[in-house]
């Protein structure tokens, strides 16, 4: 931490005392009202954003507070410059960090904050249907069902970016797809079948999860926290409880742990399935896809046999888990394990003996490695760019500390290698439950310290990557609630890989990266 | 040349080894999918096409409809069929809790099928708003916004579930 604090107080020419320490290795910083250009300027070389959020009435007196939080490679802990706006106005950083783009636009709607000289000032999660002026993260806006505008006139209806040129014609997708997936709007612009630009909308599931959480007691969230995003319930639910464990000073026992952790693998390893199937369906090549089907559907009755959950759902709490698992059922879980690489090894060995797969999948779909850095990139879809990062290492939490986890990388950044390093990661995961299910800890599965009054922020490696969450308790209640999942930040990178790609290669393109909607929309 | 007629014979071969799906077979659940297919079948002849539609579900449920294809389900053997569009659809199937953002594609969608226009509600959140019923953001349920003909509730329902709800709506058409 003190070296995270004399580094950058050299280089932002401030004051060391002028840092405090946060609750979860994170160190805030508060800037002066005209010194942001020129802070940003210095970061920009070495840091990377990882999230930005809005604050109301943080600091006791009526306002609000910007929170930019900063990731530096090679340190555990996080920078988050906090800024106190004299009104509703301040600048947009998002010509230095455009991955700032989707959050100040996020802020604008939520807060009714304007960002002056950004480059896009459009309406981010609230779509046509919501009225002008409404912004609902305000503290004065009451939480409740409200009536909304069903004609739209033209004018008022979203406007893509518009490509001109000779042969250049628009092809709309979405909301609605074809197959069972979530909804979003993809615009191609397209020469002939190659596609010149994409631009993706999103925010249709957009739920109010930030602001549902408000006024509610921490274990109230925890649901909520499992909502975010289905198939991602166990990371989620994991990072909202760190950020509450830590304010709080809860100690979770080691059991707890040892639990949560096989929880955050299995889900990892269905996660990735899923990715492997999918991608090989989209390649229609369903034989291929079949071997990874069966295997994820066989860990999903891994995790109702665990929890009674086949999405692991209701079974992490705050200080650990709701329940205990009985040994025998680890004992099957190890049990199942061990014969689970051979398998999934004759899977894959299928798809890597079919040219027509690997024919669709290399050289398809290519995420540059210098875009992971402004866009943060994260998960193994920065893995698979040539970028060494991952939380578990990184920024480690829980006690993943003592496993000798490694980081696969590849360097081309298309969509074999995104294939490629999810299955390498299903392994490691394998190995890391049949190492925990070998040495269970005996004893408690939940403290029941009680929670106190702070903020905190947490960060989990979910299986698409980098969750981060930010929560302020006040009187025991949750008082802003930021929730920053790795779908986020990865889902416009989608619209920089097919760029050059051929229509019909990007269902596979979007498949390699298998965002979540839900997890977007909040 | 030699190795390539080894791999062809094995391949070959394979065709008398019991099938894939047989070792997976859950004698529970076959006979549940045969009782399905011959409702379907007394009610809309031979098969039932369903179109689904996420209005702001939290993506378990999607994960579980695709399920049913795969092949410890392979619900198509029993006569259901997933369909692109909501124009080829008996059934139109809904997650989530219709978030405003999502209303209009949801009533097109409606709008877009052919009768007899059955509609089966799939999650806590599309039957009644879950836990987002009070939120701004969203209508809470799916029978706010179009008529619904049955619920599967559950978080998210499983498999078996859902197969049970089509069951049950076969059987209610059957009484009418």
């Amino acid at each position: 931490m003190n070296q995270l604090i004399s580094y950058t107080a050299g280089l932002l020419k401030l004051p060391e005392t002028s840092f405090r320490e946060g609750g979860n290795h994170e160190a805030y910083v508060t800037l002066p009202g005209e010194g942001l250009g020129e802070a940003m300027f210095r970061l920009e070389k070495e840091f990377g954003l990882a999230a930005l959020f809005c604050v109301q009435n943080f600091s006791g007196e009526e306002g609000f507070t910007l929170f930019y939080a900063f990731e530096k490679s090679g340190c555990p802990d996080m920078l988050i410059i906090q800024r106190e706006l004299a009104g509703t106005q301040t600048t947009s950083i998002a010509r230095r960090f455009p991955s700032a783009c989707w959050y100040e636009r996020e802020i604008s709607d939520g807060f009714g904050i304007e960002f002056i000289n950004a480059f896009d000032k459009r309406r981010l999660f609230l779509h046509e249907a919501y009225p002008a002026g409404f912004h609902p993260l305000l503290k004065s806006f009451r939480n409740q069902p409200m009536e909304t505008i069903k004609d739209i006139p033209p004018e008022n209806e979203y406007r893509f970016r518009e490509v001109e040129g000779e042969g250049v014609y628009q092809i709309p997708v979405g909301p609605v797809h074809a197959g069972i997936i979530e909804p979003g709007h993809f615009r191609f612009s397209v020469i002939g079948e190659t596609i010149f630009n994409l631009e993706i909308r999103m925010f249709y599931k957009h739920r109010g999860v930030e602001k549902l959480a408000e006024g509610k007691t921490p274990t109230e969230c925890v649901p909520i926290a499992e909502s975010i995003s289905g198939d991602e319930t166990a990371a989620n639910a994991t990072a909202f409880c760190i950020a509450v464990e830590k304010v709080s000073g809860i100690e979770v026992p080691p059991r707890a742990w040892q639990l949560r952790t096989v929880f955050l693998e299995l889900e990892r390893i269905y996660s990735h399935l899923g990715d492997l199937a999918g991608m090989i369906t989209d390649v229609a090549y369903p034989v291929g896809a079949s071997g990874f089907y069966i295997l994820r559907e066989e860990i999903l009755r891994q995790n109702a046999a665990l929890t009674g959950s086949r999405f692991l759902k209701d079974s992490i709490c705050i200080g650990g888990l709701k329940r205990d698992v009985a040994p025998d059922k680890l004992r099957g879980l190890s049990e199942y394990m061990t014969s689970f690489p051979a398998r999934l090894g004759r899977a894959l060995d299928l798809v890597h003996r079919s040219s027509g797969v690997i024919d669709r999948l290399d050289t398809t779909g290519v995420i540059r490695k210098e875009l992971v850095g402004p866009i943060h990139i994260t998960g193994p879809a920065a893995r698979a760019s040539g970028v060494d990062t991952d939380t578990r290492i990184d920024h480690p939490y829980g006690i993943y500390s003592r496993f000798p986890l490694t980081k696969h990388v590849r360097e081309k950044g298309d969509v074999m290698c995104r294939f490629e390093v999810k299955a390498e990661e299903i392994l490691d995961s394998v190995d890391i439950i049949s190492r925990l299910t070998g040495q269970m800890r005996q004893g408690d599965t939940c403290s029941s310290a009680g929670i106190k009054d702070g903020h905190a922020l947490s960060m989990v490696e979910a299986p698409r990557g980098q969750t981060v969450q930010w929560v302020r308790v006040k009187g025991g209640l949750v008082d802003r609630w930021k929730v920053r999942t790795a779908s986020c930040c990865n889902w416009r990178a989608i619209e920089h890989a097919v760029m050059g790609n051929i229509v019909p290669d990007f269902p596979l393109i979007n498949k390699s990266l298998n965002l979540s909607y839900a997890g977007t929309d909040l | 040349m030699k190795v390539y007629q080894a791999d062809m014979l094995k391949q070959f071969s394979r065709i008398f080894q019991p099938k894939l799906a047989e070792r997976y077979a859950d004698k529970d659940f076959e006979a549940l999918g045969i009782e399905l297919k011959q409702s379907i079948s007394s009610v809309f002849g031979r098969s039932l096409a369903i179109r689904e539609v996420d209005s702001g579900s939290d993506n378990a449920a999607e994960i579980e409809l695709v399920n049913l294809t795969t092949p410890y389900y392979d619900i198509e053997r029993f006569g259901v069929s997933f369909v692109a569009s909501p124009r080829h659809a008996d059934v139109l199937v809904i997650t989530g809790s219709v978030t405003h953002n999502m209303e209009i594609a949801v009533r097109k969608t409606y709008e877009a099928m052919p009768y007899p226009k059955l509609v089966v509600a799939v999650g806590d959140d599309a039957c009644d708003g879950g836990i987002w019923k009070n939120t701004y953001a969203v209508n809470g349920g799916a029978d706010r916004v179009i008529p619904v003909d049955i619920k599967i509730p559950g978080n998210p329902p499983t498999p078996r579930e859902i197969m049970l709800g089509l069951l049950a709506l076969m059987k209610s058409i059957r009484k009418k």
